[in-house]
């Protein structure tokens, strides 16, 4: 009996060996949902480097692409909840299930870490003879979907700033959806259509070359690398209500996780996030610092989803 | 002047030189395991050199970009399993080769020819970057849609004996293409609420299965056949031979380049479409396609590893990566505190011409590395059937699992593995799948935004094809390429 009671002691040793008071015993796996050299892998990358000197152990990342990110947030869903599997994501499982992408969002899983926001705005060729978004705005009322906007298909950014800007002026576009926000900025840029929604990190350096203009930024603040572009909330006040609005980046496990483990990774990327040199990536990102973890975090993603999820039942875009 | 100025810091640092030619023999390997890709093992080199100062951390990725792939030709030749989607096209006339038992002479011609179309394609990036990148930059939905199309229409290339059974497994590769999230409209495909098919076939995971799995599958049902005893004498071709091939070359790297530097499609399909052009202007080749033609081999050879120049060029002068190797190396500089778009080369002329200088220094160890090593390389196809297909099966299985680390593409591997071995049974042609899967998104894609872009007109689509010069070129070059292909032209010819 006692063998047998030993016995299985060593099984579930074995099944079991992350208990909480010794985590981590082993490498940590983070699955980023984007692919490898994107926007969300750029930043885990480096912060993983610097968190796994406190943690003790190797974080290893991998790149699991595919389906707005679903297949990775379901891969970190289906591994045990010992906080070996991180999920390191972007804003987009905040909207999973009313986009019918998948039955998960962030609520079923809980936030290690928020690193930062970013700011977004509204841009258009160098060539295009649109001034200001109140012409754009002006054109789309005159003629309803006649205004080109490139997108990056049903759930990504540019959709759902159109989205917002549908819901405060009440005019429509034709959305033209592209495979990613490096060829949706290059269609507005040769002209194939007319506008479009973009990161200040992806178009600042053709707004400094002159191929891209930014007509106005989401932001309730000016832009520290671009100071002259004015806010939308100068031509339409209305929008104060969404803003701030930004895409989002952070570190996540799954609900259920020991509070001791989610505590030992929370600690380990609160301490990597002000260092220095990560400061620099962010800086090059053109990402505002946010550095939340816990409550904090939490609340930013449910009002973020909130504000999103009224947005673009107002315009429409969702029933 | 200032040119070389900038290239020669290389040669003053032996340290850069050694990590480049590091780069280049870890990136032969990575490349020639099918499911290992360049793209990985420099994605794993950004978090890797984080902390290095930048010229380090760039030598040894542009040494792996460059390895990489070459690399894929070596299992393409050796075991007819592409090891990257860019050696397809390699596959088919180099394993014929292998079968007479002149696979040291694919070897060589493969290391040769990816040399010289390396050192073309960085003369393109040195000399013309502004003006490919602004046909790049200036490539259209319509543009993308005409440029598939012509990829569709290798199907009769890489037929075989039969066009009919071509097509039909053309269309198997296009429907497999369609399953999956529709990038567009977040509509599923074919999924049946798995969550797993959600992000689709990985065409990566379709070679491997239809190459590797179904080569092992049908050799092992035919153990009796011994192994071809491998000639090694002539490994390396002559300087005449380069010479009188140079034509073929020439035209395929800049195919390459061209369509290496258009953001939307890389060395893969610049490789299938420039074996495709050899097909059609090669009158008399050496063999017959397919049956072990030495320009069968040159023409994808040259070709995607000029893509690597290619690639580079709307990375470094627009900031918009030319692939996805190119992608990755666009955050690695990010991360660097570099800042890739339009301004790079003004702001930081020494990384451009560092950069030059590290692909020019890569090409000459791939010479090294690629010549050297072949002789133990043929042995690979000597070694007995009962040892060498198991352990091509293993490796087909850690290939298909390490692209997502995903078990269902281990199900997808084998799945293809058996439509693969009843399609050779059955004298079906195996690459047209492939074609399939690869093209399929970048046609119907372009198609929906191409007839989008004119409000929903099928025939406003059609006429905004003549608002373009590029566009007016590829319409000729299509209506040039099908017509040619016509009974009714072939006749023509043949009665003149």
């Amino acid at each position: 009996m006692t063998r047998k009671l030993f016995a299985l002691f060593v099984i579930l040793s074995f099944a079991f060996p992350a208990f909480a008071a010794d985590y981590p015993a082993q490498n940590v796996t983070g699955v980023v949902q984007w692919g490898a050299g994107g926007g969300t892998d750029s930043l885990m990358r480096p912060l993983s480097a610097i968190a796994e000197q406190t943690l003790g152990k190797s974080i290893i990342i991998q790149n699991m692409t595919g389906a707005t990110g679903s297949i990775a947030t379901q891969y970190v869903f289906d591994a045990p909840t010992d906080g070996y599997t991180l999920l390191m994501g972007a804003e987009n499982p905040a909207l999973y299930d009313i986009l019918e992408i998948s039955e998960l969002t962030y609520e079923n899983f809980d936030c290690v870490y928020l690193i930062g926001d970013e700011v977004v705005g509204i841009v258009v060729g160098k060539n295009s003879k649109y001034k200001s978004l109140t012409e754009i705005i002006n054109e789309a009322k005159a003629k309803p979907y006649s205004v080109k906007i490139s997108t990056t298909g049903t759930g990504g950014l540019p959709w759902e700033v159109g989205a917002f800007i549908t819901d405060i002026t009440g005019a429509f576009f034709v959305e033209i959806p592209y495979d990613s926000d490096a060829s949706a900025k290059t269609a507005v840029m040769n002209g194939e259509c007319d506008f479009t929604v973009c990161k200040v990190q992806s178009g600042i350096e053709d707004y400094k070359a002159g191929d891209l203009k930014f007509l106005c930024m989401l932001s309730t603040k000016e832009v520290a690398t671009m100071p002259e572009v004015p806010l939308i909330t100068a031509e339409y006040p209305d929008f104060a209500k969404y803003l701030p609005w930004g895409p989002f980046y952070g570190v996540f496990v799954k609900k259920g996780t020991a509070p001791e483990i989610i505590a030992k990774l929370s600690d380990a990327f609160t301490k990597a996030g002000p260092v220095e040199s990560y400061q620099k990536v962010l800086a090059n990102f053109n990402i505002n610092f946010l550095g939340y973890s816990g409550e904090d975090a939490a609340k930013y993603i449910s009002s973020w989803r909130e504000n999103t999820v009224n947005a673009l039942k107002n315009s429409g875009a969702l029933e | 002047m200032e040119a070389l100025s900038y290239m020669s810091v290389i040669l003053r640092e032996p340290w850069l030189i050694a990590l480049i030619a590091a780069g280049t023999c870890a990136g032969v390997y990575v490349g020639a395991i099918p499911g290992l890709s360049g793209t990985m093992a420099v994605s794993l080199l950004v978090s890797f050199t984080f902390g290095w100062e930048q010229h380090s951390a760039l030598a040894v990725m542009v040494g792996v970009y460059v390895g990489s792939v070459f690399g894929g030709s070596r299992s393409a030749i050796l075991l007819n399993i592409p090891g990257a989607p860019a050696a397809v096209a390699t596959a088919l006339d180099g394993y014929a080769l292998a079968k007479q038992g002149r696979a040291g002479e694919a070897m060589g011609l493969a290391t040769s020819q990816s040399v010289i179309g390396t050192l073309l394609g960085v003369l393109a990036l040195a000399t013309c970057a502004p003006l490919v990148a602004s046909i790049a930059r200036n490539f259209h939905s319509i543009d993308y849609l005409m440029l598939s199309l012509m990829g569709l229409m290798m199907v009769g290339s890489l037929s075989g004996r039969s066009v009919r059974f071509g097509l039909i497994a053309g269309c198997i590769g296009i429907f497999l293409g369609c399953v999956g999230v529709d990038g567009q409209t977040a509509v599923k495909r074919f999924t049946f609420n798995i969550v797993y098919l959600n992000s689709g076939v990985d065409y990566v995971v379709a070679m491997i299965g239809l190459f590797g799995a179904s080569e092992a599958l049908s050799q092992i049902t035919d153990m009796k056949a011994t192994p071809v005893k491998q000639k090694v004498d002539k490994i390396l071709p002559s300087w005449a031979e380069s010479a009188k091939y140079l034509g073929l070359t020439i035209k395929s790297s800049i195919i390459g380049v061209l369509v290496g530097a258009l953001p939307g499609a890389g060395g893969d399909i610049a490789a299938l479409l420039s074996y495709d052009q050899a097909k059609r202007s090669v009158k008399k080749p050496s063999a017959p396609f397919g049956h072990g033609a030495v320009e069968g081999i040159i023409a994808p050879e040259s070709a995607n590893n000029a893509a690597i120049g290619g690639a580079f060029i709307p990375m470094l002068t627009l900031g918009i990566p030319g692939d996805a190797v190119t992608a990755v190396l666009i955050s690695a500089l990010t991360i660097q505190g570099l800042r890739p778009g339009p301004n790079l080369i003004a702001q930081t002329p020494d990384l451009f011409w560092l950069i030059v200088a590290s692909l020019l220094v890569a090409s000459f160890f791939l010479l090294v590395f690629g010549l050297t090593g072949i002789k133990a390389f043929t042995k690979i196809v000597e070694i007995p059937k009962g040892i060498l297909m198991p352990t091509i099966l293993i490796l087909s299985v850690i290939g298909a699992y390490a692209i997502r680390n995903s078990v269902y593409d281990i199900l997808w591997m084998f799945g293809f593995g058996i439509i693969g071995y009843f399609l050779k049974r059955f004298n079906y042609p195996i690459a047209p799948i492939v074609l399939g899967v690869i093209l399929t998104r970048l046609c119907e894609e372009n198609y929906r935004r191409g007839v989008m872009l004119q409000g929903g007109s099928v025939l406003g689509m059609l006429g905004s094809i003549f608002t373009s010069y590029i566009s007016i070129a590829l319409f000729v070059l299509l209506v040039v390429l099908f017509v040619t292909q016509t009974e009714a032209y072939k006749n023509w010819r043949a009665k003149r």
